[in-house]
């Protein structure tokens, strides 16, 4: 592959530009989130506090690392970089710059969907080999939280496909040329929005890394490298899956009235992309600070009376205007 | 603690099925991030059900009754405060008043409409604390920053009376220490007003916030009957519909002239403890500012010598969590011959480990918050042999001995 | 009997948005001034002139922070007694007030000073009444 490819996929937009994305977002993740409870958020490194996800990345990454005896250690050792590789390829697949993303299949839908999946099945897995009482407890949560937020996912990212005819995202992002799909299919981005929240772990659905009950979930016993790479991942799933709503619903770099298929100045797609990236993560920031934490119980029965049978419905509907 | 980490497994067959039935010990505590003190609770799971629990207490044990009998009548004010941040000012009144009714004087009108409006405002910022925490173990962070927002205008204001926010060293025996700052009226009533508007607020915000209320509604519901049989104080027992309140039936300070209205709710569970409070937060405004306008002039404190007579005094008060009860022996000489605390949360630790039967592991942070522990206040030893029915308080020395003679004994 | 009132999601919405347009309540401490209330009860300072080594702050505080030293002698019609002065171990000092509501000569006062950190213990003991002996 030539130099420029080469660049493409480590600085722009490749893997740097995500992680510094995955900074940003938590930057103001943290600072809408301390503003809206009436306190300042991060204020003292860098101006307004820019610098603070960097600084906590590389403190924790300089901190000793402690691993309890009766772990697996291969998998301690090995996970966390499985678990990281997940959000940053299903991201290299988004196309950010009009259409073209550094990776393309033709079928690549399919293969985000597999990519979210494997993330909670490494959640899983770092949370049962960490082997201590409160991992153990929260991947049970884990698992069946999953169980219940995977069908209604599925079946929100199914609509658009539908919608646009094509299982690859560049597919659907240049069929949204004349009408966004949150116009016409706004359920399941609602549907959308929710299960990614019981994705990301994120309030309300934040049951299996509670911190309040049941220390820190999976996370428990992570600590230094290990968990600084954690919490990256987790920025970087949180950008990962706002680019995913981005471009199913919102008509990824293009617009009602540019089509993301004209050759414009990438610069110009990308700026757009942002706007809309960051409108979709503040969108998850007000609903996180907005509710509380609901119990595994009752976040399983909303998902299996309300959730699915609504995104099923949405479907059906789209299917019907397809073939109308 | 090797029986902690083996899950106890027991087979029992019904019907002729094999019934699998797994009975793991759940140690929460000592050290546990919801619990702002440290307390063993061993939870007996089933799963994720909680099926018994089993409290252990003593982890904050500091000898403080111990020590009083070393301090001379003044230095024990300062001490007892100190048994507890959030209901401070309730240990230093329990504590003066057992003392000035062993003396005999009696603390002038001023002084004790100044105890009232202290004792008052530490109720609403203990049971702000209350709100925000509670917010907090359910994961609604946002509610608990509100609150504690709020809770600085209180706590401001304590500041400005008495000098500092908690350990307010403003009780003395015969009054309180000083005179209340000039002005300091017309500063009460404005943060009054903000403190139940924002109350009126918090009642229908934690009311229809939908995922906030599906925490509290119907988790952790005592009965009246249990509420009889098992004896919580304070709020935890008017939450079942029992009105009692130590502050209408016995007054203290100038509580007979302006009487609490006691507020009770009906369905003992978390909601109703929510709804008290915020009930209570509003009376508490209501009698604070009563008082700041009825204040009498006249001086607000009373010279009392230093050497206290010969006697044994009680007194109980109403803390912000129930009934305090301090009992106070004096020899005639400097220092007291005994000082005895009782304080709410042993009352309440058993009717809270009743509230958890039946309910998940993500109840417990907030059942145990519900009954507002304070465990500094709790941990005081008395032992109480039924066999013999005798009691008896045991010494430091004399328990180390009884704890190597119980040993070497064991392992003969 | 109240109503239930319908619940509904978001209810917190409304006053978040408000809470953003309000000043944040988080004080700039320690990149600006903190300020304390007039009672504010700090650091403990000593007015050496005023002291005349009476023993009582001494012997009236709880938490056992001032030492009398003897300084010099003097003398009392034909004893010769030690003079006084107090020293001041003030990591230990909980800042009560006793010894200030008790010194009868108003020698003693509590500043509004919190800014009590120190590397060494050592640094903490108050001597300057001991300079004034005669």
């Amino acid at each position: 592959m030539n130099p420029l490819q080469v660049v493409e996929l480590l600085l722009f937009p490749g893997l740097t530009f995500f992680v510094w994305l995955a900074f940003a977002f938590e930057w103001l993740d943290r600072k809408t989130y301390a503003r809206m409870q009436g306190r300042r958020g991060p204020v003292v490194t860098g101006p307004f506090g820019l610098l603070q996800p960097v600084a906590d990345f590389f403190k924790l990454a300089s901190k000793e690392e402690i691993v309890p005896t009766q772990s697996d250690k291969f998998v301690l050792r090995w996970g966390p970089a499985l678990y990281f590789a997940a959000p940053a390829i299903g991201i290299a697949f988004i196309p950010i710059l009009g259409t073209q993303a550094i990776l393309y299949h033709p079928l690549d839908l399919l293969f985000m969907l597999f990519i979210l999946a494997f993330s909670t099945l490494m959640a899983a897995m770092l949370g049962y080999a960490s082997a201590g009482r409160y991992s153990t407890i929260a991947i049970g949560r884990l698992v069946v939280q999953y169980t219940s937020y995977e069908v209604p996912l599925i079946l929100a990212m199914i609509t658009p496909a539908v919608l646009a005819g094509s299982l690859s995202i560049q597919g659907v992002v240049v069929a949204q040329g004349s009408m966004w799909y949150i116009v016409i299919a706004p359920v399941a981005f609602a549907v959308f929005i929710i299960a990614a929240l019981a994705e990301l772990e994120k309030p309300p659905f934040d049951i299996p890394s509670a911190k309040t009950e049941i220390v820190g979930g999976w996370m428990t016993e992570f600590s230094g490298n290990t968990l600084a790479y954690v919490k990256l991942t987790k920025s970087l799933s949180y950008v990962f899956l706002s680019a995913l709503a981005v471009s199913l619903f919102l008509g990824g770099s293009g617009g009602p009235v540019i089509s993301a298929n004209q050759n414009l100045q990438s610069v110009f797609y990308a700026s757009y992309f942002l706007v809309k990236l960051f409108a979709v993560g503040f969108l998850f920031f007000v609903i996180k600070t907005a509710l509380a934490r609901v119990r595994i119980d009752q976040a399983t029965k909303l998902f299996w009376t309300i959730i699915t049978p609504l995104s099923l419905a949405q479907l059906a509907v789209a299917i019907l205007w397809v073939f109308r | 603690m090797s029986e902690d980490t083996k899950p106890d497994q027991r087979r029992e067959s019904s019907a002729g099925l094999m019934q699998y039935s797994v009975e793991s010990a759940m140690p929460f505590g000592p050290v546990h991030p919801s619990l702002k003190e440290p307390e063993y609770f061993k939870l007996i799971l089933e799963g994720e059900k909680i099926v018994q629990v089993i409290p252990r207490i003593g982890y904050v044990h500091r000898g403080i009754e111990r020590a009083a009998q070393e301090r001379t009548w003044v230095k024990n004010t300062y001490l007892f405060e100190r048994i507890c941040g959030i209901c401070s000012f309730a240990h230093s009144l329990g504590y003066t008043h057992a003392v000035e009714a062993l003396t005999g004087f009696e603390v002038p009108k001023r002084g004790r409409y100044i105890r009232l409006i202290v004792a008052e405002l530490e109720r609403l910022h203990s049971h702000l604390l209350w709100l925000g925490l509670v917010g907090h173990w359910a994961g609604f962070d946002t509610l608990f920053m509100w609150v504690w927002k709020d809770r600085e205008h209180i706590l401001d204001l304590e500041e400005a009376i008495t000098g500092n926010r908690v350990n307010k060293s403003y009780s003395i025996i015969g009054g309180v220490r000083m005179e209340l700052p000039d002005g300091i009226a017309a500063k009460i009533q404005d943060e009054l007003k903000y403190i139940e508007k924002r109350a009126d607020y918090y009642t229908k915000l934690v009311e229809t916030e939908e995922t906030f209320a599906v925490r509290t509604k119907g988790v952790g519901r005592i009965t009246q009957e249990t509420a009889r049989r098992l004896c919580p104080v304070g709020p935890l027992l008017r939450c079942t519909g029992i009105a009692r309140d130590v502050r209408a039936e016995d007054p203290y300070a100038a509580y007979d002239e302006i009487p609490p209205h006691v507020q009770t709710s009906n369905d003992g569970d978390i909601a109703s403890l929510l709804t008290l409070r915020l009930n209570e937060i509003r009376d508490s405004c209501r009698m604070v500012s009563e008082a700041v306008e009825k204040l009498p002039t006249g001086p607000y404190k009373v010279s009392i010598p230093r050497a206290v007579p010969q006697g044994e005094s009680t007194f109980h008060v109403e803390a912000p969590r129930g009934e305090l009860f301090y009992f106070v022996k004096s020899g005639g000489g400097s220092a007291p011959e005994r000082v005895k605390v009782r304080s709410s949360t042993v009352a309440n630790i058993l009717t809270a480990t009743e509230m958890l039967k039946g309910h998940t592991l993500a109840d417990v942070p907030i059942v145990l918050t519900g009954m507002d522990p304070c465990f500094g206040c709790m941990d005081r030893v008395s032992v109480l042999d039924v066999d013999k029915s005798k009691e008896w308080s045991i010494g430091g020395e004399e328990l180390r001995m009884y704890g190597i003679e119980y040993y070497k004994r064991k392992l003969s | 009997m109240k109503e239930v009132p319908r619940r509904n999601i978001g209810e917190a919405v409304g006053e978040m948005f408000r809470t953003v347009l309000r000043t944040p309540i988080t004080e700039k401490y320690p990149f600006g001034d903190k300020v304390v209330t007039e009672r504010f009860r700090g650091k403990l300072d000593i007015d050496p002139v005023k002291c005349t080594g009476c023993s009582i702050c001494e012997i009236v505080c709880p938490a056992q922070v001032i030492t009398m030293v003897p300084v010099g002698k003097k003398m009392i019609g034909t004893r010769e007694v030690d003079i006084k002065r107090p020293s001041f171990e003030l990591y230990t000092c909980i800042m009560c007030g006793q010894c200030v509501d008790d010194c009868k000569f108003g020698a003693l006062t509590l500043t509004r000073n919190f800014e009590l950190a120190v590397f060494k213990k050592e640094s903490t003991i108050m001597r300057k009444a001991l300079t004034i002996g005669k």
